[in-house]
């Protein structure tokens, strides 16, 4: 049982609709299973519910119908630990890098003594060492979300959450932020769920992709991507396949408009 | 910036001249001038006034009835408008009696509580808070709405219990408009504070004014007025802007 | 006129609330020191049913919207100069910001001293605390003029009168507007402040006359009437003539 991180069966979620007399269903009927360990893709056009789907799994919104279940590492804690990364930093402005961390640390109770060395390492393993004392605002944008990443590690989640975090920055930051981020999933490897719109970076940075379509969401791919790692951008294999889902996910979006 | 105090301090000095200026051609009891004035702060606070109590005493008196009645404003309205703005049905079932509180003149409010709590001190620290309270609540309800959502659901998502977004999210969020309430709201507080003196307390800054103004001691009444302006320019910009720089480190520095 | 939607109910009953409780609460007390709300009603139609009535409430407003006016001539004219160079607005600012803290009695009581109990006395007191709002405003308006609009008149070789005319006056409007409100609101209550202290007749008058008389009722009376007076002027006149002056600035609807 435990070898699966994250089990989600026949999940169902209803918005209301902006004039508030009806409701409109979001996510119909979605089934999903990621192994421990993996990195998990989710790829679909913008505003299909990836992002409802994170909240929901991370436990920030509620589902109608269907089960969530998360199992931790140990399976005898029966609360995983989630990290999650948003779109934008979300820091608190207000409060220093380190401190900005050790909000996650003391929101997850972990004990004090480990704040300073957690804070240390997770700074230096995104490259942001000696930051400590900087605020978020004196940073930029990609600094920024480094921090939310070294937030999210350094409580050690059994899952990390990630939504489209590269999205908000430019292309060339982006793209060393993904390297980065490989270089950094290989020395701590949580399960990790990462949405995005983007085929490209699905097929880069993960084992598995599933792929969502919209209205309602559901999963109606789900392919394991090959290629062992350490993976070059420009390999022609991830550019192959990506072709290939590109056709794919044409193919659906027709049948869904009909 | 060497140019900035230049020219402020030339406002001030060209100011002096005017008011010089403008007393040598009038009347001492139209307008004296600025070194007749001086003298007479200085033998207020110098020789015991009437009913043997010197400036330092008044000043003292208005001084404690300013700080108590604005920590309650202050208390008072935090705490409605902070109910107000995360309990929608308290909202909607009280938020109109701010614009009514806020629409009362404070004369009539100072009559009437000096009236109701039979001209005692009651009376007119009554007033002062009745009229303040609401304006900080107001700051505070507009505050709780501009709260960040998106950075709740960040705390939510650590697990983060309510006392720890309380302390590291929210508070610091509303800082801003705990702060323009504190800085408004002083001012509003000691203008109100002189007007109460005024009709229905004894002794006080105020209280001096009408003395003087009922004895036609033009010399007084300005060597008064100045001195209650004085104080609270030296209150106002001197002390609560030091406390602001320090709270709001953390923001970017504005353009110019 | 808004229906009535479930979301008006708990400030329906609060109010209904509010009016129980002074009821109640006028049962331990002489009318003369707390009135019911029906008799409070009386003493308000008794009051205006004499034709003096309507001269004191005629000569308050007069004061009032002379000063209002007053107030907001001369504190855009001082707010547009001290924006016009930078040095002469550094100048004048510690003027303004000690006007600012000058109390409305402290005004009322040298424009007694000086003018006496004229009709001269509380538009001045109104203008010195008034004007300072509008001019910190009209300067903030001077500070955000569009630099690239002063550039293309002059490309077109307008002259000093024509640019003033044309094209700052017009982005100086809604920051000469801002303040027309809340002008208003602070001058009619700075007004009766004045009148207490030296006016030959006016609602603040009355306000001083019932109160040396110890009369809470015809002080909630006048109070009261003259309360709703400028909430009806500012909801009707004012409110609509804002809207209408800044209904170029409504963008499609979002």
């Amino acid at each position: 049982m435990t070898s699966q991180a994250v089990v989600i069966e026949g999940l169902g979620k209803k918005f209301p609709t902006p004039s508030g007399l009806g409701e409109f269903t979001v996510i119909d009927s979605l089934s999903l299973q990621i192994a421990r360990g993996s990195f998990a893709s989710i790829v679909g056009p913008s505003g299909c519910g990836k992002s409802t789907l994170l909240n929901i799994i991370a436990g920030i919104e509620p589902h109608d119908s269907g089960e969530v279940r998360i199992a931790s590492e140990d399976g005898a804690n029966p609360r995983a630990r989630i990290g999650y990364v948003f779109q934008s930093p979300r820091l608190l402005n207000w409060l220093t890098v380190e401190d900005n961390i050790k909000f996650a640390l003391e929101a997850q109770s972990i004990g004090r003594g480990d704040w300073g060395e957690r804070v240390r390492k997770y700074l230096d393993m995104v490259g942001l060492a000696g930051q400590e004392r900087n605020f978020p605002l004196k940073l930029s944008g990609g600094m920024q979300q480094r921090v939310a990443i070294a937030r999210a590690l350094a409580i050690e989640p059994d899952i990390l959450l990630m939504d489209e975090p590269f999205s908000h920055l430019d292309e060339i930051t982006a793209r060393k932020m993904r390297v980065d981020l490989m270089r950094i999933l290989e020395r701590a490897r949580p399960t990790i769920l990462f949405v995005t719109h983007s085929l490209r970076e699905a097929v880069f940075l993960s084992e598995e992709v599933y792929m969502m379509s919209i209205k309602p969401a559901r999963i109606f791919k789900h392919l394991r991507v090959e290629v062992p790692r350490p993976r070059e951008p420009e390999d022609p294999r991830l550019f192959d396949l990506e072709k290939d889902l590109v056709k794919e996910f044409f193919a659906v979006l027709e049948q869904d408009n009909r | 910036m060497n140019k900035r105090v230049a020219l402020r301090c030339l406002s001030i000095l060209s100011f002096l001249a005017l008011w010089w200026l403008g007393s040598l051609f009038s009347a001492p009891e139209i307008l004296p001038g600025p070194v007749v004035i001086g003298k007479t702060i200085v033998d207020n606070f110098t020789t015991p006034g009437p009913e043997e109590k010197s400036a330092g005493f008044h000043m003292a008196v208005t001084l404690a009835r300013i700080l108590f009645t604005f920590s309650v404003a202050m208390a008072l309205g935090i705490a409605c408008g902070l109910i107000m703005g995360l309990r929608r049905k308290v909202e909607l079932a009280f938020g109109y009696w701010i614009p009514l509180a806020l629409t009362i003149p404070t004369l009539l409010a100072v009559f009437l509580c000096v009236i109701w709590f039979g001209f005692s001190e009651a009376g007119g620290l009554c007033a002062v808070i009745m009229t303040v309270t609401p304006f900080v609540a107001v700051n505070m309800l507009a505050g709780t709405k501009a709260l960040d959502k998106e950075l709740i659901d960040m705390a939510h998502a650590f697990k983060a219990d309510r006392s720890l977004i309380i302390r590291k999210v929210l508070i610091w969020q509303l800082m801003p408009y705990i702060f323009s309430a504190f800085r408004y709201a002083f001012g509003m507080t000691w203008k109100i504070v002189a007007l109460a003196e005024t009709f229905g307390l004894k002794y006080g800054i105020g209280y001096m004014f009408t003395f003087w103004f009922e004895q036609f001691n033009m010399a007084q009444v300005m060597a008064w007025i100045m001195l209650f302006v004085a104080f609270m320019l030296v209150l106002e910009h001197g002390v609560i802007g030091r406390v602001e720089e320090k709270i709001f480190a953390w923001r970017p520095a504005h353009a110019g | 006129m808004k229906s009535f939607t479930p979301e008006k109910l708990p400030s329906f009953l609060s109010a209904i609330g509010l009016l129980l409780l002074w009821k109640a609460l006028s049962l331990f007390f002489l009318p003369t020191f707390l009135p019911s709300p029906l008799e409070l009603l009386n003493t308000i139609v008794s009051i205006f049913s004499t034709a003096s009535a309507y001269l004191v409430i005629g000569k308050t407003l007069q004061r009032v919207f002379a000063g209002l006016i007053f107030s907001m001539l001369i504190g855009s004219s001082v707010g547009l100069i001290m924006g016009l160079r930078r040095s002469v607005g550094t100048f004048f600012d510690s003027w303004i910001m000690v006007l600012l803290t000058f109390p409305s009695i402290s005004w009322a009581f040298l424009a007694v001293l000086w003018f006496g109990l004229s009709d001269v006395a509380p538009i001045f007191t109104v203008v010195l605390i008034v004007f300072p709002y509008v001019t910190m405003n009209v300067w903030e308006g001077t500070k955000a003029l569009d630099p690239e609009l002063t550039d293309m008149a002059t490309v077109f070789r307008a002259n000093r009168f024509l640019l003033l005319r044309k094209v700052f006056i017009p982005q100086l409007m809604p920051y000469v507007f801002s303040s027309l409100r809340i002008s208003f609101a602070l001058s009619w209550k700075i007004a009766l402040v004045s009148e207490a202290f030296g006016a030959s007749r006016g609602v603040g008058k009355e306000l001083l006359y019932w109160f040396q008389g110890t009369r809470a009722d015809m002080m909630l009376a006048w109070g009261a009437s003259f309360m709703a007076l400028m909430v009806l002027i500012d909801a009707l006149i004012l409110r609509p003539w804002e809207n209408r002056v800044f209904s170029w600035r409504q963008t499609a609807a979002t």
